[in-house]
């Protein structure tokens, strides 16, 4: 098993995803709905409050890095409902006998599903800039929270691959999906900052990877303070390594 | 000489007590078409994931052209070609898509990439749906793009696990002669899991029935149906089927030991009998259930065709080798 094999399948993996996006989109049309409402309606609402303090951020700006994050999570946790229907069809028996590794095709996919969430976040990001959210008018900053965007959801897609091969049905999946959605959204600086937390969630708080990605594209794309991206990238490259290891050495469960 | 399949006392037990596979010894020569025939859960698809790498064997070893299934794993991935039973093609996506990613995903060098796709879509006959989404295939479509993919890279070994199963007759004589064609021309052995008996006996050249994880009989087609070396007498009575059990073990027990019955075999409300001469057997066996009580309503006489052999070695109701 050569490196060239195994990144020539993730590469391959990367581009199935590419071509299911090219020949329907509506997915990522749908999954718009929900962000742009959050933004949209409790961020413009919640401006009007004044009631958490943001650091003098306006509060629609204030959560659009969490919104975005939150909807590029949702794309990647709920890929592993690909993989479990993939393995309910005879497609994961045959990528497992094919001349490439399990790393490769953990990792493969998860990366495939951080492109998907990536385009996600690109069809938010518009709307967000009409909907009056000040982003930092730096395009290497936008490109590099772009990019933070890519490694999270990979890591969040090789969770999800984890969890199938588990769970390897779908009602089990969808179960633990909706319950991990939401708690690491609220347990995380995306809506209010971790110290208007009560002390236990806060732990919580610290220890959830989404906590540091939302601190990293904030500094990148709304206030420009980066003096905590390189902890952030740190955080966001251990939990990526772990979560690709793991999940790589349960997959071949999946289709026991 | 290397066997292009070869299996020594393989066994697989799940979860430390369901035996799935009981000390399989299987050769299959190179080039072959060979069929693996046995009833639902008698081992047959476990056997396959074996000889492809998916899972370890409980003990026992197998060899693919003399490479190891658990130590060389990798090198053994690379000469096989595998389609599972269920789907395994993106419908989402078009035929060559799915063959393109799968070019990719095989190694297939990006030099010969377009003409590997171009063979494999001709062999299977799919080079006018290429462009067409997989999920307005119909199914003998899919199966023939499936096929296809495992083309690729031009195996060595072809492992096709139940692969025509659901499909029209139509389809499965046209799945089976494009793999028919493939098969002459690039000499590669097929080994496949199958439930039905006219493919095997067609397009096989060797057959080996599994139950309940042991090979119960091994042989080319004709070498099976002589291996009864008889004629069937079979006779139809609804008494079969309303009495089971009991009674008509005591029926079959006798009939058995009539000195020129061979096998005995009962199926739902048919009795097969097998013996050498049916026309001084006839009236003999006949006495013998009337005796017994038995009216009968239908009497046939046929030859063996592989569908005796399979119900002779794994049927369900059997006084005879292999039965219970």
């Amino acid at each position: 098993m050569t490196a060239e094999d195994s990144f020539r399948e993730m590469f391959a993996m990367i581009e199935l995803e590419m071509r299911r996006l090219r020949h329907d989109r509506t997915e990522i049309y749908t999954r718009a709905i929900q962000p742009i409402l959050w933004l949209g309606v409790f961020g413009t609402v919640m401006s009007q409050v004044r009631g958490i303090p943001t650091g003098g951020m306006q509060y629609i700006d204030y959560i659009t890095p969490g919104v975005l994050l939150q909807s590029t999570i949702f794309v990647s946790v709920f890929y592993g409902l690909t993989i479990v229907w993939e393995r309910e069809t005879g497609i994961l028996k045959r990528l497992l006998v094919a001349p490439a590794s399990r790393w490769a095709t953990v990792i493969g996919r998860s990366v495939a599903s951080g492109v998907r969430a990536v385009v996600q976040a690109l069809i938010i990001f518009p709307v967000a800039i009409l909907l009056g959210v000040k982003f930092v008018p730096n395009p290497l900053y936008i490109v590099t929270a772009f990019l933070i965007l890519f490694l999270v959801s990979g890591g969040f897609a090789a969770i999800s691959i984890f969890v199938a091969s588990l769970m390897k049905t779908r009602e089990r999946f969808m179960g633990l999906g909706q319950a991990l959605i939401m708690p690491l959204f609220f347990a995380s600086n995306a809506l209010y900052p971790i110290e208007l937390m009560p002390p236990a969630l806060q732990y919580v708080a610290v220890l959830n990877p989404l906590t540091y990605a939302v601190d990293a594209v904030r500094g990148l794309m709304i206030s420009g303070d980066l003096s905590n991206l390189p902890v952030d990238v740190a955080a966001i490259i251990i939990f990526d390594v772990v979560i690709f290891a793991v999940a790589s050495l349960s997959f071949r469960k999946i289709i026991e | 000489m290397v066997f292009a399949i070869e299996a020594r006392q393989l066994t697989k037990i799940y979860d430390g007590k369901t035996k799935a596979l009981d000390g399989v010894d299987l050769q299959v020569n190179p080039a072959e078409v060979f069929a693996f025939l046995g009833p639902n859960g008698s081992g047959k698809t476990t056997l396959m994931r074996i000889l492809t790498t998916q899972f370890r064997p409980t003990s026992g070893e197998a060899y693919n052209f003399g490479l190891d299934v658990v130590q060389s794993g990798a090198e053994v991935r690379k000469i096989i070609g595998y389609v599972p039973q269920e789907t395994s093609v993106w419908a989402d996506i078009s035929g060559f898509e799915n063959l393109l990613i799968y070019s990719k995903i095989y190694g297939v060098p990006s030099s010969r990439r377009k003409k590997s796709i171009e063979d494999a879509l001709q062999s299977m006959g799919l080079e006018e749906m290429a462009n067409r989404m997989v999920k307005t295939y119909s199914g003998g479509m899919v199966r023939r793009l499936e096929i296809a993919c495992a083309l690729l890279v031009k195996p060595k070994i072809l492992f096709l696990d139940e692969p025509t199963i659901g499909l029209d007759p139509s389809a499965r004589k046209a799945v089976w002669e494009n793999l028919t064609s493939f098969k002459r021309e690039y000499s590669t052995t097929v080994f496949f899991n199958t439930h039905y008996m006219d493919e095997a006996d067609i397009y096989s050249d060797e057959i080996a029935i599994i139950n309940k994880g042991k090979i119960v009989k091994s042989g080319t087609p004709s070498q099976l149906k002589h291996s009864l070396r008889s004629e069937i007498l079979q006779f139809h009575s609804n008494h079969f089927h309303s009495n089971h059990n009991g009674i008509d073990e005591n029926i079959l027990r006798n009939i058995r030991d009539l000195a020129f019955v061979r096998d005995v075999v009962l199926c739902d409300s048919k009795l097969d009998v097998f013996v050498e001469d049916g026309e001084f057997a006839l009236p003999l066996i006949i006495e013998a259930l009337r005796s017994e009580g038995v009216s009968i309503e239908r009497i046939s006489a046929t030859r063996p065709t592989l569908d005796d052999v399979f119900l002779k070695y794994v049927g369900t109701l059997s006084f005879g080798r292999g039965g219970k």
